[in-house]
């Protein structure tokens, strides 16, 4: 078990990992950074979060994504990166139940807004998308402990 | 195996830095924002999700099919009560439509305990007749919320009332 977590060769499969999932959250950041009100009404229409913690949570989540994005596509604290992706996917997948399970019938809001994006209506294919991104933010968390990218290319100068 | 568990601590403290981090910049670049919005919402949000519509399956039937094979059937009314009180079919149950409410539990319950006495294996509704027809609307009302085999009367109670006088002076 231990030979196959220190394998090296799962640092070169996690690269495009890495570089998909950070693509991903960018992509995905950009609308609700430039439409924080749209995104606020997004996450009030999964009728979860308290009203107080509505506005926070559409400022301050797109700047994550962005951020960890951009951490994972770079290489550097990607295992950190990982964490708050993986985190970021479960509650994510949490809301995405409640919703299903409310029988709602709204739109996604993962990339774009629900006024804009009405043909990204939830379903079980959107919890099944989510999940696969949370298998790959796991995978780089668990076995991508020498992340190739900018951090170690500095610690081998450093060296 | 404790490196792992000391990087993985590691990682998980990087983790909170980077979130505590990120969300403390992100409330100061929401100042000067040109979207930017309050910290806490003033109002409660207008949320308006559709949730989906129960399609309930009702099927058109002719008057003069239902005129006289009563057994095993039940027969609802859909109009007003007074209408009812001026003809209606022979035990026919008055459960009027309502365009903006559905139907109440109530009135479900009595009409279950009516299927069950009568042993019906169909509801046949019937309604003003008008487009739309009450008698439809209420037949898909009544089988989106779980009775199978419901037919609607083309043409309403005064097409169901000429069958069924029709069928009485075939009948003498």
């Amino acid at each position: 078990m231990s030979r196959f977590l220190d394998w090296s060769g799962h640092r070169w499969i996690a690269l495009p990992i890495r570089f998909y999932l950070g693509g991903v959250f960018i992509l995905a950041s950009l609308h609700k950074i430039a439409h924080p009100d749209a995104f606020a009404l997004d996450v009030a229409t999964y009728n979860i979060l308290p009203l107080f913690l509505i506005n926070i949570m559409a400022i301050c989540l797109p700047w994550l994504e962005v951020v960890c994005g951009a951490l994972m596509i770079a290489g550097v604290k990607s295992r950190a990166s990982a964490w708050l992706i993986s985190g970021m996917m479960v509650m994510f997948l949490v809301a995405l139940f409640v919703a299903l399970s409310n029988g709602l019938d709204m739109s996604c809001g993962c990339f774009a807004s629900s006024s804009m994006a009405s043909e990204d209506t939830i379903s079980k294919m959107t919890a099944l998308r989510d999940l696969g991104w949370l298998v790959l933010g796991v995978y780089v968390l668990i076995f991508d402990h020498r992340p190739v990218g900018l951090e170690s290319l500095i610690y081998k100068r450093r060296k | 195996m404790s490196e792992s568990f000391s990087t993985m601590k590691k990682s998980i403290i990087e983790a909170g830095v980077i979130a505590v981090t990120v969300f403390l910049t992100s409330l100061g670049i929401n100042l000067v924002h040109p979207s930017r919005i309050p910290y806490i919402a003033d109002a409660p949000y207008e949320t308006m999700v559709p949730c989906p519509v129960q399609e309930g399956h009702v099927t058109p039937a002719n008057p003069t099919a239902f005129a006289t094979t009563s057994k095993h059937v039940l027969f609802v009314d859909a109009r007003e009560k007074g209408d009812y009180d001026k003809w209606h079919y022979p035990g026919a149950l008055l459960l009027t439509y309502d365009f903006l409410d559905p139907i109440p539990e109530s009135e479900l319950r009595i009409m279950a305990q009516r299927i069950a006495a009568l042993r019906a294996t169909k509801v046949v509704v019937y309604g003003d007749g008008d487009d739309p027809d009450t008698g439809k609307l209420l037949g898909i009302d009544i089988s989106a919320s779980g009775i199978n085999n419901v037919y609607f009367v083309r043409g309403g109670a005064a097409a169901l009332e000429e069958a069924v006088a029709s069928q009485n002076r075939g009948a003498q």
